[in-house]
């Protein structure tokens, strides 16, 4: 491992000034980054520890409805705040799906964001929830939506010197529910074959008014299933839906075949966890549908 | 004296109790080599190959030699050269050294990604590190063979010239990549085939899995100003890894002790050294203790031997009613970048436990430029199990006859000839069976469920091996037996052993102290494999026991002045028989005669009669038919274990063997790349079960004790992995109709073998 | 590089010389000496590195040692206050729940902290508390019925 400087900033504005140049990685749990750094496949002349920022290791639920999550914060602390648990039950799911027990009490939404790694379990359930981003950076703090971050595996939007904040989950809406369901060989541990995070808001006499099908792990960033969604819309949920929406969906997604799935499993594995995903939100708003 | 053939009046042996050895874990004091530190140590780390196939033109290490901080650097250069055919004594058949040298330092060629081929040691570990990548290899690439099937092909890049396959007649005069053809054949399987009622065929392939201990090998070497070496390792077998470590460096064995510490997990992957003689001759050259680690990825890629990949094609044959008439089978294991693993347990154990009078079985053993393989637990028998435990099934299912009736039918039984052409010894294949029969594991409907289940059943032979094993006794000066036992305890032996000895002394189990000897302080014992510590061990202690009582007899004769045969000896006093007659308890017997030296009771086993392993199990799965995976939802294993000297320590066994078993059946497998390297060398990639993965195991113990050996024990720790591929496959089979030939079933390839049949 | 830290382990602060690129696994058993916490993997896979943190579990492979001042770390050496074997401990003894040991300190650590947050845990919980363990020798069941005896025996208080 190369050898490394170690910064703990306690405000904002100190840890942008630590971010400075490409020397800098920033440090949240560090389950990602220091594997990494053991391996060789990242390097790192100085340490950014972001979790004496507090606002990066804050969560609160704000006023008017909606969280505010610090970067920073664990998953596990994630998980267990009241009010991720009962009004964003699917961010609270997918933080308990990464790893174990030990990596949930380090590895933050910030990281799992910034990591940017395609089978991000945190992902599709911020996006389906529309969540934001707040960046800093030396020129003062922009917000964008959590979805554009993306560009590539393993790189996000964020400019040199830029670290992010946090992330603000908006007021649900009402009549909406989300899910995220992956699919791992092992119940524990595993990275995500494929994973699909699903959104639905119903209109007043039950059709969809609106649909947020999001993909992990088969293409090189979290992917919209875009004709999955168009689909959904104005349509009563059924059985048959989803099973449409899944097979668009094996459509939609660009899997490639790795150590841990082919191309064709996986897209297998879209139209399946799509459609149950789906049955599954429907669950949770009380519609009248059989889990399958 | 109690006697070791006693049934139910045993006081300490038979006793669930907890392991002495218990606290240490728990409270992480018990040592491993890498706890150790001592003064002035140096850290060593070993360069190893890129590539898969490659000749050695030169190795450069002047660059690292000028790394501040760097004490030493070795190639093969730096040990002499062993011939082809070198050997180590080990049990009855000896060790390829040459084989363990190659393992260790690579001379000339490399075989496989990850063989060593330098070694450095350092001040720190990151010096080391850093001085790996300064040491500059220039390889002449060759042309790898990665499979089975590339390795056998017409044109296939040989990859040693002395090797010759074996017995095939008339004797090759071309180097080969197949090393041994073994045949074991009765009657005419292939006429009795043509001509059998019933037939199933079936061929499967089986991926490399590892042992997966979670301790990474670490070693420990010393050389003090004598040049006397001492090595901590974590190691199967102390006396193995010093005869290995003295033939690689040249050394005299009375210049070297091995010291066996704990072994955090071994299952086989330890019995050969990996890095032992290296770190002696880093320490030599730096006058230093030297700690030489591997990493995990190490251990996957190619740092350490994991179990043999294998294509196994069997064809049996029955008749109407069920009864065998001919087992045909072709074994192709893959023993990885050097020769030495042979067929021929494997081809016996999968049909052992079937009266069938025509067999031909055919067995090769290939080297592929992939890890050289090392045992796992019964090595080849559940690979073979794979094959043959399904083909039975399938059979049963032609013939629409209950699999456990058709076990029956054809069981082999006492005196029953094996393949090999002798006769079984005492078995209790049948009680086995009878139990399955009444338990409600076997009785109990299967649950319905939201997706297709289905009930397995396979049953697994181990022959074991008995090897020596040798122990002593001392009596402290407070009467307290000290045993020091030769075999490494990698399965709660010192517990079981401690319990023996208790047993044999009257005592109670808290009075009885073990500790594993190093090479030099206990007699020579075989390394602790093939499941037959447990039995030996007792076999060797009992003796011992009966040693040491006897001079204790002759000196408590001597103080209360009668002759030695008039005194009764029980629970820790000697009594002289007449009504009131005097007594004298081991303390103070002891304490009385401290002047006339020690009290040591001697003891060895050798080749003691074999306590075969046989075990059935029973395994419900569900089959998610949407995605392929399997979820294991009950498994019970009965095994005849002889007796059981502490049933928690068998079920242990049992329980963690099957476990093993199951991960390999769905979840484990090395994925190779085209170029021979790990695309799966990590535990995120390589998945072992985890504790959301299994049910608890059942485990049904059935005692037939083997006669003529001291509590009729068998041996119990390999048997268990091997029937577990083969029930969740037959589970599978139940449930949707597919036969699994790819193991690990994982469940992308379940998914396949559904989408076929639809 | 040499960096001088401060740190609470067990109870007690400590001033330790370790590495820049030390990890709190490497910190742990190599400048404080304290090799109880054993090492698997050094990548998170495997939770034989487990210790507390502030008394989460946490793989100790995957802290800097850097970032351990100003936490509260514990090992399996602070289990046995005054050689007592704590519950979990004394339970894996009777239960046999530790074969060859490797795994043992991560998985008690883990259970301990699974029983300070819930103490009566189903077997579902018990077995996704100490699923980041990995175990090779006891196929987990044993384990699992030691730390569901602690539950049971403190079932009522």
């Amino acid at each position: 491992m190369q050898d490394f400087s170690y910064e703990r900033p306690d405000s904002v504005e100190a840890a942008v000034a630590a971010m400075r140049d490409g020397e800098a990685r920033a440090l949240a749990g560090g389950t990602d980054l220091i594997a990494q750094l053991r391996e060789g496949r990242r390097r790192a002349g100085r340490i950014v520890d972001l979790k004496w920022v507090p606002a990066l290791t804050s969560i609160a639920a704000l006023p008017d409805s909606g969280v505010l999550i610090g970067a920073a914060v664990s998953l596990s602390a994630v998980a267990q705040h009241a009010a991720v648990a009962a009004d964003y039950p699917a961010v609270a799911q997918s933080a308990r799906l990464i790893g174990s027990v030990q990596i949930q009490n380090r590895a933050s939404l910030g990281g799992n964001i910034c990591n940017a790694a395609p089978s991000a379990d945190a992902v599709p359930a911020l996006i389906c929830h529309g969540a934001r981003a707040r960046v800093a950076g030396a020129d003062g703090q922009r917000e964008m939506a959590v979805e554009a971050l993306f560009e590539g595996p393993g790189r996000t939007a964020l400019e040199f010197g830029e670290i992010l904040i946090s992330i603000l989950l908006p007021p649900p809406e009402p009549r909406s529910a989300a899910t995220y369901l992956r699919f791992t060989p092992r119940r524990e541990m595993d990275i995500a074959v494929a994973g699909v995070g699903t959104w639905l808001r119903l209109a007043v006499g039950g059709a969809v008014a609106a649909a947020r099908v999001v993909l992990a792990s088969v293409g090189p960033v979290p992917l919209r299933a875009l004709s999955a969604e168009t689909a959904l819309i104005g349509e009563k949920p059924s059985p048959a839906l989803f099973q449409e929406a899944g097979r668009l969906a094996a459509g939609d997604a660009r899997p490639i075949s790795d150590t841990r799935g082919s191309a064709d499993y996986r897209r297998s594995l879209v139209a399946v966890l799509t459609r149950r995903a789906l049955a599954d939100c429907c669950a949770r708003l009380d519609g009248r549908m059989e889990a399958l | 004296m109690p006697s070791s053939e006693a049934g139910t009046d045993l006081k300490v042996v038979g006793k669930r109790l907890p392991r002495v050895d218990a606290r240490e874990r728990v409270t992480g004091e018990a040592i491993y080599p890498a706890d150790l530190a001592l003064p002035g140590m140096a850290y060593a780390r070993i360069l190893r190959s890129p590539l898969a196939h490659a000749r050695i033109r030169r190795i450069d290490t002047s660059r690292a030699a000028g790394l501040k901080g760097v004490l030493a650097i070795v190639t093969a250069a730096d040990f002499p050269e062993l011939p082809v055919g070198a050997t180590i004594p080990m049990g009855e058949t000896g060790y390829d050294m040459w084989m363990v040298a190659q393992l260790n330092m690579a001379r000339g060629k490399v075989l496989w990604v990850g063989q060593p081929v330098a070694a450095v040691a350092a001040v720190d570990p990151h010096i080391a590190e850093a001085a790996l990548a300064l040491i500059a290899v220039d390889y002449e690439p060759l042309a790898p063979v990665l499979d089975i099937a590339a390795a056998i092909a017409p044109d296939a890049p040989v990859l040693h010239e002395h090797v010759l396959t074996k017995g095939v007649e008339p004797h090759p005069r071309a180097p080969s990549n197949v090393c041994s053809r073994t045949v074991i054949a009765r009657g005419d399987a292939a006429r009795a085939l043509e001509q059998a009622p019933a037939t199933a065929r079936l061929s499967v392939k089986v991926d490399t899995a590892h042992q997966g201990y979670l301790e990474p090998p670490v070693v420990v070497a010393q050389v003090d100003a004598n040049g006397f070496a001492t090595v901590w390792a974590s190691t199967q077998g102390q006396f193995t890894a010093e005869l290995m470590t003295a033939r690689m460096l040249g050394m005299p064995l009375s210049q070297i002790r091995v010291v066996p510490l704990e072994v955090g997990g071994a299952f086989g992957g330890k019995i050969a050294i990996h890095g032992e003689a290296v770190a002696v001759r880093l320490a030599q050259l730096c006058r230093r203790p030297v700690k030489l680690v591997l990493t995990r990825e190490e251990v996957l890629q190619g740092g350490t031997g994991p179990a043999a990949a294998a294509r196994i094609d069997i064809a049996v044959g029955a008749d109407r009613e069920g009864r065998l008439l001919a087992i045909d089978g072709t074994y192709r294991l893959d023993a990885g970048g050097l020769p030495g693993l042979s067929p021929s347990l494997v081809m016996q154990a999968s049909a052992a436990l079937y009266q069938c009078p025509n067999l031909n079985l055919q067995g090769f053993d290939v080297v592929t430029n992939k890890p050289r393989t090392e045992a796992y637990r019964g090595p080849g028998g559940i690979q073979a199990a794979f094959a043959m435990e399904q083909a039975m099934d399938a059979l049963c299912q032609r013939l629409d006859l209950d699999p456990l009736e058709f076990r029956k039918r054809n069981a082999s039984v006492t005196g029953s000839t094996m393949p090999i052409g002798t006769p079984f010894p005492t078995i209790g294949l049948t009680s086995v069976l009878d139990r399955v029969g009444r338990h409600p594991c076997w009785t109990d409907a299967l649950p319905k469920g939201r997706f297709p289940r289905g009930r397995g059943l396979a049953i697994g032979y181990w022959r074991g091996t008995s090897m020596t094993s040798a122990g002593h006794i001392t009596v402290a000066g407070d009467g307290r037996p000290m045993v020091t036992m030769g075999p490494v305890d990698i399965s709660g032996t010192r517990t079981t052993m401690a319990q023996v000895v208790a047993e044999e002394f009257g005592l109670s189990i808290g009075d009885v102290h073990v500790h594993t000897g190093d090479s030099k302080s206990v007699g020579y014992s075989d390394g602790a494999a093939g499941s037959r510590v447990a039995r030996t061990t007792t076999a060797a202690l009992v003796e011992a026991c009966r040693d040491a009582l006897s001079q204790l007899r002759l000196r408590a004769a001597e103080k209360l002045q009668c002759a030695p045969d008039q005194l009764d000896y029980a629970g820790g006093t000697f009594r002289a028989r007449q009504p009131g007659g005097p007594a004298i308890g081991l303390s103070e017997l002891m304490q009385a005669t401290l002047a006339d030296g020690a009290i040591v009771g001697r003891g060895v086993s050798t080749k003691l009669p074999l306590g075969v392993e046989i075990g059935a199990h029973v395994c419900d799965v569900e089959v998610d038919t949407d995605t392929g995976l399997v979820t294991v939802l009950r498994y019970t294993a009965f095994q005849d274990v002889g007796r059981a000297l502490n049933p928690a320590a068998v079920e242990g066994q049992v329980e963690g063997s099957v476990v093993q078993g199951l991960g390999w059946a769905l979840t484990e497998g090395y994925d190779y790349g085209p170029d021979g390297r790990l695309r799966n060398a990590s535990l995120l990639d390589y998945r072992m079960p985890t504790a959301l993965d299994v049910p608890k195991i059942e485990c049904v113990i059935i005692e037939t004790p083997v006669p003529n050996v001291p509590y009729g024990v068998r041996g119990v720790g390999e048997v268990p992995i091997v029937p577990p591929a083969a029930a969740v496959a037959n589970a599978i089979a139940r449930a949707t109709g597919v036969r699994m030939t790819h193991m690990p079933m994982t469940p992308e390839r379940v998914l396949r073998a559904l989408q076929e049949i639809r | 590089m040499k960096t001088l830290l401060m740190c609470t382990v067990n109870g007690e602060e400590r001033t330790v010389l370790a590495d820049t690129r030390d990890t709190l696994l490497e910190l742990l058993r190599d400048r404080l000496g304290l090799t109880g916490t054993k090492e698997g993997c050094s990548n998170g896979n495997c939770g034989t590195c487990t210790v507390l943190v502030d008394g989460e579990p946490v793989c100790a492979c995957l802290v800097l040692a850097q970032e351990a001042p100003g936490r509260d770390v514990m090992t399996i050496e602070a289990l046995s206050a005054g050689g007592t074997l704590h519950p979990v401990q004394q339970a894996l003894v009777e239960f046999g729940g530790t074969q060859c040991g490797f795994c043992t300190p991560g998985i008690a650590l883990s259970a301990k902290a699974l029983l300070d947050r819930n103490p009566h845990p189903s077997e579902p919980e018990i077995r996704h508390a100490i699923a980041g363990n990995l175990c090779r020798c006891t196929g987990y069941g044993k384990i699992v019925d030691a730390i569901a005896a602690v539950a049971a025996r403190t079932q009522g208080r």
